[in-house]
Protein backbone atom coordinates (compact mmCIF):
# COMPACT_ATOMS: atom_id res chain seq x y z
CA UNK A 1 0.00 0.00 0.00
CA UNK A 2 2.73 2.40 -0.91
CA UNK A 3 1.58 5.79 -1.97
CA UNK A 4 3.57 8.67 -3.28
CA UNK A 5 3.08 12.22 -2.25
CA UNK A 6 1.39 14.07 -5.01
CA UNK A 7 -1.23 16.45 -6.12
CA UNK A 8 -3.83 13.72 -6.47
CA UNK A 9 -3.95 13.05 -2.75
CA UNK A 10 -4.53 16.72 -2.15
CA UNK A 11 -7.44 16.66 -4.58
CA UNK A 12 -8.86 13.68 -2.74
CA UNK A 13 -8.54 15.55 0.54
CA UNK A 14 -10.75 18.25 -0.91
CA UNK A 15 -13.19 15.63 -2.19
CA UNK A 16 -13.32 14.03 1.25
CA UNK A 17 -14.09 17.37 2.83
CA UNK A 18 -16.79 17.96 0.23
CA UNK A 19 -18.32 14.57 0.90
CA UNK A 20 -18.35 15.18 4.64
CA UNK A 21 -20.12 18.46 4.10
CA UNK A 22 -22.69 16.83 1.83
CA UNK A 23 -23.26 14.06 4.36
CA UNK A 24 -24.05 16.72 6.91
CA UNK A 25 -26.53 18.42 4.61
CA UNK A 26 -28.36 15.12 4.14
CA UNK A 27 -28.34 14.50 7.87
CA UNK A 28 -29.88 17.88 8.54
CA UNK A 29 -32.62 17.23 5.99
CA UNK A 30 -33.33 13.65 6.95
CA UNK A 31 -32.08 12.43 10.35
CA UNK A 32 -32.56 8.79 9.37
CA UNK A 33 -29.70 9.22 6.91
CA UNK A 34 -27.19 9.23 9.72
CA UNK A 35 -28.32 5.73 10.69
CA UNK A 36 -27.00 4.34 7.43
CA UNK A 37 -23.60 2.72 7.93
CA UNK A 38 -22.05 4.34 4.88
CA UNK A 39 -21.99 7.77 6.44
CA UNK A 40 -20.86 6.61 9.86
CA UNK A 41 -17.18 6.74 8.98
CA UNK A 42 -16.19 10.21 8.02
CA UNK A 43 -12.65 9.25 7.16
CA UNK A 44 -11.53 6.38 5.03
CA UNK A 45 -8.80 4.72 7.02
CA UNK A 46 -6.66 4.10 3.93
CA UNK A 47 -5.91 7.79 3.66
CA UNK A 48 -5.83 8.61 7.35
CA UNK A 49 -4.04 10.44 8.78
CA UNK A 50 -3.51 13.18 6.25
CA UNK A 51 0.16 14.02 5.97
CA UNK A 52 2.14 17.12 5.07
CA UNK A 53 5.81 16.88 4.23
CA UNK A 54 8.26 19.75 4.62
CA UNK A 55 11.86 20.20 3.61
CA UNK A 56 13.76 21.95 6.42
CA UNK A 57 17.21 21.92 4.87
CA UNK A 58 19.12 19.25 6.75
CA UNK A 59 16.04 17.22 7.56
CA UNK A 60 12.58 16.35 6.34
CA UNK A 61 9.64 17.06 8.61
CA UNK A 62 6.45 15.06 8.34
CA UNK A 63 3.32 16.31 10.04
CA UNK A 64 0.01 14.54 10.47
CA UNK A 65 -3.21 15.38 12.28
CA UNK A 66 -3.94 12.66 14.81
CA UNK A 67 -6.52 14.15 17.20
CA UNK A 68 -7.15 12.13 20.34
CA UNK A 69 -4.15 9.86 19.85
CA UNK A 70 -1.27 9.71 22.30
CA UNK A 71 2.28 8.53 21.64
CA UNK A 72 1.26 5.03 22.75
CA UNK A 73 -1.31 4.72 19.97
CA UNK A 74 1.05 5.43 17.09
CA UNK A 75 3.83 3.35 15.60
CA UNK A 76 6.31 4.98 13.29
CA UNK A 77 8.64 2.66 11.41
CA UNK A 78 11.36 3.59 9.02
CA UNK A 79 12.88 1.55 6.23
CA UNK A 80 15.16 2.14 3.28
CA UNK A 81 12.85 4.14 1.10
CA UNK A 82 10.04 5.29 3.27
CA UNK A 83 8.24 5.71 6.51
CA UNK A 84 5.16 3.91 7.83
CA UNK A 85 2.65 5.22 10.32
CA UNK A 86 0.22 2.80 11.89
CA UNK A 87 -1.95 2.52 14.93
CA UNK A 88 -5.49 2.52 16.12
CA UNK A 89 -7.89 5.20 17.11
CA UNK A 90 -10.57 4.25 19.59
CA UNK A 91 -13.55 6.47 20.09
CA UNK A 92 -16.09 5.20 22.58
CA UNK A 93 -19.26 6.83 23.73
CA UNK A 94 -18.92 8.07 27.30
CA UNK A 95 -20.75 6.03 29.90
CA UNK A 96 -24.34 7.01 30.53
CA UNK A 97 -24.73 9.29 27.53
CA UNK A 98 -26.90 8.83 24.48
CA UNK A 99 -25.47 9.87 21.14
CA UNK A 100 -27.02 12.51 18.89
CA UNK A 101 -24.25 12.67 16.37
CA UNK A 102 -21.13 10.58 15.92
CA UNK A 103 -18.82 11.82 13.24
CA UNK A 104 -15.58 10.86 14.94
CA UNK A 105 -14.91 7.30 13.93
CA UNK A 106 -12.71 4.66 15.50
CA UNK A 107 -10.56 2.64 13.18
CA UNK A 108 -7.09 1.30 12.79
CA UNK A 109 -4.84 2.83 10.20
CA UNK A 110 -1.64 2.12 8.37
CA UNK A 111 0.11 4.27 5.84
CA UNK A 112 3.36 3.84 4.02
CA UNK A 113 4.92 6.82 2.35
CA UNK A 114 7.81 7.05 -0.01
CA UNK A 115 10.29 9.76 0.89
CA UNK A 116 11.97 11.92 -1.73
CA UNK A 117 15.48 11.17 -0.44
CA UNK A 118 17.40 8.80 1.81
CA UNK A 119 17.24 9.48 5.51
CA UNK A 120 19.38 8.59 8.49
CA UNK A 121 17.34 6.23 10.71
CA UNK A 122 19.52 6.97 13.75
CA UNK A 123 18.49 10.60 13.88
CA UNK A 124 14.77 10.31 13.49
CA UNK A 125 12.50 11.77 16.13
CA UNK A 126 8.75 11.61 16.50
CA UNK A 127 6.48 13.46 18.89
CA UNK A 128 2.80 14.18 19.40
CA UNK A 129 1.61 17.57 20.56
CA UNK A 130 -1.90 19.03 20.49
CA UNK A 131 -3.03 16.14 18.35
CA UNK A 132 -0.38 16.67 15.69
CA UNK A 133 2.26 14.06 14.99
CA UNK A 134 5.64 15.45 13.96
CA UNK A 135 8.33 13.17 12.60
CA UNK A 136 11.71 14.72 11.99
CA UNK A 137 13.87 12.73 9.59
CA UNK A 138 17.50 13.67 9.14
CA UNK A 139 18.59 13.46 5.54
CA UNK A 140 21.34 11.00 4.74
CA UNK A 141 24.74 12.67 4.27
CA UNK A 142 24.59 12.31 0.48
CA UNK A 143 21.22 14.04 0.41
CA UNK A 144 22.25 16.98 2.57
CA UNK A 145 22.30 20.34 0.86
CA UNK A 146 25.84 21.35 0.07
CA UNK A 147 27.22 24.81 -0.23
CA UNK A 148 29.42 25.16 -3.29
CA UNK A 149 31.99 27.87 -2.98
CA UNK A 150 32.16 30.08 -6.04
CA UNK A 151 35.74 30.78 -6.93
CA UNK A 152 37.07 33.93 -8.43
CA UNK A 153 39.51 33.68 -11.29
CA UNK B 1 -22.20 26.11 6.03
CA UNK B 2 -24.12 27.89 8.77
CA UNK B 3 -21.32 30.32 8.62
CA UNK B 4 -22.09 34.01 8.74
CA UNK B 5 -18.94 35.78 7.82
CA UNK B 6 -20.05 39.21 6.69
CA UNK B 7 -19.32 41.92 9.18
CA UNK B 8 -21.69 44.24 7.41
CA UNK B 9 -24.53 43.25 5.19
CA UNK B 10 -23.79 44.80 1.83
CA UNK B 11 -26.97 44.49 -0.15
CA UNK B 12 -25.48 45.30 -3.53
CA UNK B 13 -22.41 43.15 -2.94
CA UNK B 14 -20.15 45.44 -4.95
CA UNK B 15 -18.19 46.76 -2.03
CA UNK B 16 -14.76 45.38 -1.26
CA UNK B 17 -15.05 42.15 0.66
CA UNK B 18 -13.51 41.81 4.09
CA UNK B 19 -10.70 39.34 3.88
CA UNK B 20 -11.36 36.28 5.94
CA UNK B 21 -9.29 33.40 7.16
CA UNK B 22 -9.97 30.05 5.68
CA UNK B 23 -11.81 27.67 8.01
CA UNK B 24 -12.80 24.06 7.85
CA UNK B 25 -15.63 22.26 9.63
CA UNK B 26 -14.27 19.88 12.29
CA UNK B 27 -15.87 16.50 13.00
CA UNK B 28 -18.02 16.49 16.10
CA UNK B 29 -19.64 13.95 18.41
CA UNK B 30 -22.69 15.11 20.34
CA UNK B 31 -23.84 13.23 23.45
CA UNK B 32 -26.53 13.92 25.98
CA UNK B 33 -27.45 12.71 29.43
CA UNK B 34 -29.91 14.05 31.99
CA UNK B 35 -27.52 16.73 33.23
CA UNK B 36 -25.74 18.02 30.18
CA UNK B 37 -24.89 17.99 26.52
CA UNK B 38 -21.36 16.87 25.72
CA UNK B 39 -19.56 17.77 22.52
CA UNK B 40 -16.28 16.26 21.40
CA UNK B 41 -14.61 18.19 18.61
CA UNK B 42 -11.46 17.18 16.72
CA UNK B 43 -9.28 20.29 16.44
CA UNK B 44 -5.72 19.02 15.92
CA UNK B 45 -3.12 21.75 16.16
CA UNK B 46 -5.30 24.21 18.04
CA UNK B 47 -4.11 25.57 21.36
CA UNK B 48 -6.01 26.80 24.43
CA UNK B 49 -5.70 30.50 23.64
CA UNK B 50 -6.98 30.03 20.10
CA UNK B 51 -10.35 28.62 21.07
CA UNK B 52 -13.48 30.71 21.18
CA UNK B 53 -16.78 29.22 22.24
CA UNK B 54 -19.83 31.43 22.17
CA UNK B 55 -23.50 30.85 22.84
CA UNK B 56 -25.66 33.59 21.45
CA UNK B 57 -29.35 33.51 20.52
CA UNK B 58 -29.44 29.74 20.66
CA UNK B 59 -26.42 29.39 18.39
CA UNK B 60 -23.29 27.76 19.65
CA UNK B 61 -20.24 28.90 17.72
CA UNK B 62 -17.04 26.93 18.06
CA UNK B 63 -13.98 28.59 16.59
CA UNK B 64 -10.53 27.10 17.02
CA UNK B 65 -7.67 29.02 15.56
CA UNK B 66 -4.67 27.15 14.37
CA UNK B 67 -1.35 28.89 14.21
CA UNK B 68 1.44 26.72 13.05
CA UNK B 69 4.63 27.79 11.41
CA UNK B 70 5.76 25.58 8.60
CA UNK B 71 9.03 23.92 9.63
CA UNK B 72 10.41 24.36 6.13
CA UNK B 73 9.36 24.57 2.54
CA UNK B 74 6.33 22.47 1.72
CA UNK B 75 7.12 19.43 -0.42
CA UNK B 76 3.73 17.75 -0.41
CA UNK B 77 0.42 18.68 1.16
CA UNK B 78 -2.58 16.54 1.89
CA UNK B 79 -4.19 18.99 4.24
CA UNK B 80 -4.25 22.70 4.77
CA UNK B 81 -3.42 24.28 8.07
CA UNK B 82 -6.49 26.39 8.73
CA UNK B 83 -8.94 27.37 11.47
CA UNK B 84 -11.88 25.27 12.57
CA UNK B 85 -15.36 26.71 12.64
CA UNK B 86 -18.69 25.11 13.30
CA UNK B 87 -22.05 26.48 14.38
CA UNK B 88 -24.81 24.51 16.08
CA UNK B 89 -28.34 25.36 17.10
CA UNK B 90 -28.65 24.57 20.76
CA UNK B 91 -31.96 23.72 22.46
CA UNK B 92 -33.26 26.05 25.10
CA UNK B 93 -32.36 25.53 28.72
CA UNK B 94 -28.57 25.61 28.45
CA UNK B 95 -26.92 27.93 30.92
CA UNK B 96 -24.29 29.90 28.94
CA UNK B 97 -22.39 30.83 32.10
CA UNK B 98 -21.76 27.21 32.99
CA UNK B 99 -20.35 26.02 29.68
CA UNK B 100 -17.05 24.29 30.27
CA UNK B 101 -14.39 23.74 27.63
CA UNK B 102 -11.35 21.55 27.93
CA UNK B 103 -8.70 20.79 25.35
CA UNK B 104 -6.52 17.74 25.41
CA UNK B 105 -4.58 16.04 22.64
CA UNK B 106 -6.29 17.99 19.89
CA UNK B 107 -9.78 17.10 21.08
CA UNK B 108 -12.00 19.83 22.49
CA UNK B 109 -14.44 18.65 25.14
CA UNK B 110 -17.39 20.98 25.62
CA UNK B 111 -19.86 20.47 28.42
CA UNK B 112 -23.14 22.34 28.28
CA UNK B 113 -25.00 21.84 31.57
CA UNK B 114 -28.77 22.01 31.40
CA UNK B 115 -30.51 24.45 33.69
CA UNK B 116 -32.64 22.99 36.48
CA UNK B 117 -35.90 23.93 34.79
CA UNK B 118 -35.43 21.57 31.84
CA UNK B 119 -34.15 18.54 33.71
CA UNK B 120 -36.63 15.69 33.90
CA UNK B 121 -38.38 15.57 37.26
CA UNK B 122 -39.98 12.62 38.86
CA UNK B 123 -43.42 13.35 40.26
CA UNK B 124 -44.30 11.52 43.38
CA UNK B 125 -47.83 10.11 43.42
CA UNK B 126 -49.54 10.75 46.73
CA UNK B 127 -52.01 8.47 48.36
CA UNK B 128 -55.52 9.77 47.70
Amino acid sequence: MFSRFGDTSRDFALLDEFRRRLDRVWEDMDPSWSASPSSSSSHSSASWPRVNLYDAGSNLVLKADVPGLSEKDINVTLNESGVSISGARKVSAPEGYSAHRQERASFSFSRSLTLPCKVNPEQTQASVKNGVLTVSLAKAPEAQPRQIAVQAH
Amino acid sequence: MANQTDLVNHSNGRIEAVQQREATAPVVDVYENVDELLLLVDVPGATNDGIEVQLDKGQLTILAKRREDAPGSLLAAEYRVCDYLRVFSVPQGIDPAKIDAQLSGGVLRLRLPKSESVKPRRIEVRQG
